[in-house]
């Protein structure tokens, strides 16, 4: 069954195409991985997805509604991590989770969500004093606060050491486990190759494979992901798209 | 586990609790970042100290002094104002351009909860900074009561209103955290200064003096100072108070952006 679905879907910016027709379906309780440089199409199109950007033309749904016609049913089930947000400062972990779990009917208990992401030992910390992987892993738990049905992880470990990317792995898998679908939005191949059941390849705000991480490197005839995307997209995963390409 | 489909889902609103939640972590905001709570507090204090021996000797009407007529109407001005156009915009920009509103927008709290909870906040300073101001004007100078006591409530909460308008209205149009400090301090130099914060309007040309009566700081001053001598309100300072009210935040509305 489909949990989400883009027809379709582009987004221009001065006349630019920064999504250009993307189609994409994302069945429950998949895995789906979301890979190309900066600038390819990647957060755009999540953005779209969780109803923060209105398509120039395509349609998204989620569990079967439009982020933006149905967003408040869409929120419920919905959760995001977004890439680069920030929180508010003086609160602490624990402030912070209590503000945002009060936002849905049901949410998981405080300490539960804190445990889940490891930070039991920063609870009565403030924001602004955490490490860059305790922000993101209280990002993480705010969007999980709800239960989702579906959430969207954008740069999940962007920037830290690989004992706390390890964490984070095993935190995906377990939502993996309990049924929740998740479009993991990447940089990283080995991220990518350990953790989704496929891979969307975005170039130029097209996709230009979605597969298994095995038929995509089978089918370009590669040794893994990585020599796929070069083959695919002419470029390596940490180089930017050319400016020019940007919107 | 069971698949969701769209029939299942309930499009259920955050409750009175999660407002309330909201809320404390907004003023708890406010409170740790004890800097901004130097100018709404402090110099309004600062201003009631100097002017305050001289003005309560001077006794204008129905035994109130010029520390009652004039001295505290200006300062109530100063605080609403510095709380709602210069400190609310500068959180609510900082909190857009760090993200955080762009946050709470893939949640089911609406753009409302936040400017609501900064609605709250802003009072409470308000009243806060109001309670320092008149205990001591009190307790130190000798202050009096206002003749006409509920008139000066209801023109200080229309005033709140009016000032938390303009306060919105900067915070929608403001691009960073910086520009909104800039425009909220250009704002409340400009409207001061035509209200008379840097000393009587007698002195400005007569269209500035007019023009500084229409404006919320000109008129807050005046309609409190009449409330507090016991003369009639002149309507005009009502209405253009209520008409700063409903622009602004009818502007705001509009206008708001969580990002």
């Amino acid at each position: 069954m489909a949990a989400i679905v883009a027809e379709d879907l582009r987004k221009t910016y001065k006349g630019r195409a920064v999504v250009d027709g993307i189609n994409l379906t994302v069945y429950a309780g998949e895995v789906l991985g979301v890979l190309g440089v900066n600038g390819a199409g990647k957060t755009t199109t999540v953005e779209m997805i969780a109803g923060l950007r209105r398509p120039t033309s395509g349609r998204v749904t989620v569990l079967g509604l439009d982020p933006l016609l149905d967003r408040a049913r869409v929120r419920q089930v919905l959760g995001v991590q977004l890439q680069e947000s920030y929180l508010h400062g003086a609160l602490t972990v624990t402030e912070l989770v209590d503000v945002y779990r009060s936002f849905y009917p049901d949410p998981v208990p405080t300490a539960e969500l804190i445990g889940r992401v490891g930070l039991q030992e920063q609870a009565g910390t403030r924001f602004e004093k955490l490490s860059g992987g305790q922000r993101q892993r209280v990002s993480i738990a705010l969007a999980l606060a709800g239960k989702p049905r579906a959430v969207i992880l954008d740069e999940l470990t962007t920037g830290l050491d690989p004992r706390a990317r390890r964490k984070l792995w095993a935190l995906v898998e377990a939502m993996r486990d309990d049924g929740v679908t998740v479009v993991l939005v990447s940089h990283a191949m080995d991220e990518v190759e350990h953790l989704c059941d496929r891979v969307a390849i975005l170039d130029e705000g097209r996709i230009v494979a979605l597969d298994k991480p095995r038929n995509i490197t089978t089918d370009t005839d590669t040794q893994n992901l990585e020599a796929a995307f070069l083959a695919l997209t002419g470029r390596e995963l940490d180089e930017e798209q050319p400016l020019e390409e940007y919107a | 586990m069971s698949i969701m489909t769209a029939t299942d889902i309930v499009a259920a609103r955050p409750g009175p609790r999660s407002w309330l939640k909201l809320t404390a972590a907004e003023l708890k905001m406010v409170v740790r970042d004890t800097s901004g709570l130097i100018v709404p507090i402090a110099l309004p204090v600062l201003i009631l100290v100097m002017s305050a021996s001289t003005a309560s000797q001077q006794v204008v009407a129905n035994g109130r002094t010029a520390l009652d007529v004039f001295v505290l109407p200006l300062v109530t001005a100063i605080i609403l104002s510095t709380i709602c156009i210069i400190n609310m915009p500068s959180f609510l920009a900082y909190y857009r351009h760090a993200g955080i509103l762009r946050r709470l927008a893939v949640t089911p709290a609406s753009p409302a909860m936040v400017l609501v909870a900064h609605t709250v906040v802003s009072l409470v300073q308000a009243l806060v900074g109001m309670c320092v101001a008149l205990a001591l004007a009190v307790l130190a100078f000798d202050a009096n009561a206002p003749v006409h006591l509920w008139a000066a409530i209801g023109i200080f909460a229309l005033s709140l209103v009016a000032f938390y308008g303009i306060g919105m209205v900067v915070a929608s149009v403001a691009p960073s955290p910086n520009s909104a400090v800039a425009i909220g301090l250009a704002l409340f130099f400009a409207i001061g200064a035509l209200g008379g914060m840097f000393g009587g309007t007698g002195n400005l040309p007569e269209a500035l003096e007019t023009v500084g009566e229409w404006l919320p700081f000109g008129a807050t001053v005046q309609a409190l100072g009449a409330a507090w001598a016991g003369a009639a309100i002149d309507s005009v300072h009502v209405i253009s108070l209520a008409v700063s009210a409903v622009v602004g935040i009818a502007v705001a509305a509009v206008a708001f952006r969580w990002d």
